[in-house]
């Protein structure tokens, strides 16, 4: 071979093997590390075996092997990541799946633990069921449950106690099914107009807390994994926040009620604003004071999505409570729909984000660490 | 048992060989009939080796380019004896009603 048709036979195997290390690069990155430097062997090998002459049917037929290789490499890279996906769903326990990271894994169970009992609790206090209960054994007229409930109260009330039951019974999955269908059934009983909107802020926060139950509930360990890091003294903090926060309220309503609409509803401005500050407490306590510090933040944030319309019910309660009766237009910043779903779904966004971010660049850095390592390929 | 994995196999019988010796034995022992290409071998190297059928053997440098060999493991070889086991008891059955016992299939 002369020195130019060298050059030209060294430059077009130079171009097929970038070709060929482009079209690699479609294989799973485990298997490229391991197989890619022995296949561009293969096939430039089996390229250069190719018997076809200089003629134009010489270069058509090595223009169809090409292609031919081409399309092999494809079909090869679709087959294993099909068989890869094909494994993965195999083994997929499904509503099994739990977020990768410790911490948030930590955290969602704490959560998991937490977020059925503020349902219950905000369920109790907002629908006033246990003032009903108390009512009647006391004998007190004040309240009635049959007055209590209307029929866009049904999915919060059934779904928030069934949600905690199902909890405790160490039922994960099908508790966080249930707080899904708590939320969409309020979701829904709140988009009939006749029923209570879901742009109150109260109905936000149920339906939000719900949601937050439901990914707590499917995506962590669970509330055993939960109770374990709350240690006895977090777990006798959030039963004993849940009675004072029930309590408070039965007694509140109950006792300082008068049951005469004219006079007003005293008890309720009065057991009102307490009963949140003591929510927000509770939260803040029990986050803060059983756990480490990485898992404490981050369940803060959790609940911060469910709490983030709280605040509006606080500032709209505080405000009719300095202010003036319920109802009025007092509050400072009147709550709207975007107001109430977007700031908690943008946290959403960021928590999911920020998680994903991290688990890049830790998968980043074990790569580089893997590479810095000796090389077994070497490439021509 | 599909034709180019029962081919794969057989080639790896014979001792350890890495994948351009597997696709030249394969093509040999097929008399030119099945000619693997790289993708479809890889794909068929990475799914016996998952399936504990054939693994890594030893690596060496050629012209500046990895060679891995592969051989059969214990496992490989009685899958393979199976297959052959299986397909000499359906070609004896077909050579007989064919009338041709006795006889070259």
């Amino acid at each position: 071979m002369t020195e130019r048709g060298w050059a030209a036979g060294a430059g077009t195997a130079h171009r097929m093997e970038n070709w060929y290390r482009r079209l690699l690069t479609l294989y799973p990155k485990d298997h490229r590390r391991e197989h890619a430097e022995e296949m561009v062997g293969v096939l430039l090998a089996a390229a250069g075996q190719e018997q076809a002459g200089p003629s134009r049917a010489g270069r058509a037929q090595r223009l169809g092997q090409h292609a031919a290789d081409s399309a092999d490499l494809i079909g090869g890279a679709l087959r294993i990541r099909g068989r890869m996906v094909l494994n993965r769903v195999k083994r997929t326990r499904w509503l099994a799946w739990t977020v990768r990271d410790e911490r948030w894994s930590d955290a969602l169970a704490v959560v998991s633990v937490v977020a059925p009992v503020l349902l219950l609790v905000a369920a109790l206090t907002e629908f006033r069921i246990s003032q009903a209960v108390a009512s009647s054994l006391t004998g007190h007229p004040h309240w009635r449950l049959s007055e209590t409930l209307t029929l866009a109260d049904l999915p919060m009330a059934a779904g928030a106690s069934g949600v905690t039951v199902l909890a405790f019974l160490r039922l994960r999955r099908l508790a966080g099914l249930g707080a899904l269908a708590t939320a969409i059934g309020q979701i829904a009983a709140g988009a009939v107009p006749a029923m209570a909107g879901y742009a109150s802020p109260a109905v936000a926060f149920t339906v939000l807390l719900s949601c937050t139950a439901a990914a707590a509930l499917l995506f962590s360990p669970g509330p055993d994994r939960g109770l374990a890091l709350l240690t006895r003294s977090g777990t006798a903090l959030v039963g004993v926040g849940a009675l004072i926060l029930g309590g408070f309220s039965v007694g509140g309503n109950v006792w300082f009620g008068t049951g005469d609409a004219d006079v007003g509803d005293f008890g309720g401005q009065v057991a009102g604003l307490p009963a949140d500050l003591l929510i927000a407490a509770v939260l803040v306590t029990v986050a803060a004071s059983c756990l480490r510090a990485a898992v404490s933040r981050r369940v803060l944030a959790l609940l911060a999505i469910p709490v983030i319309p709280y605040v509006f019910l606080w500032q709209e309660k505080l405000a009719s409570d300095l202010f003036g009766p319920p109802g009025t237009t007092t509050a400072l910043i009147p709550s709207s729909i975007p107001l109430l779903y977007l700031p908690p779904l943008l946290l959403a966004c960021l928590i999911v984000a920020g998680t994903w971010l991290a688990r890049r660049r830790a998968t980043g850095r074990a790569d580089q660490v893997g590479s810095s390592g000796p090389r077994s390929a070497v490439s021509a | 048992m599909q034709e180019p994995t029962f081919l794969i196999l057989t080639a790896l019988a014979a001792g350890a060989q890495h994948g351009y010796g597997i696709m030249t034995d394969v093509a040999r022992i097929s008399d030119g009939r099945v000619r693997l290409r790289a993708g479809t071998l890889y794909a068929a190297l990475d799914r016996l080796k998952a399936d504990g059928l054939v693994t890594s053997d030893k690596e060496e440098i050629v012209d500046g380019r990895l060679r891995r060999y592969y051989r059969i493991t214990d496992e490989g070889a009685a899958e393979l004896a199976a297959e052959v086991r299986r397909l000499r008891a359906n070609t004896a059955v077909a050579a007989s009603r064919l009338g041709l016992a006795g006889g070259t299939v």
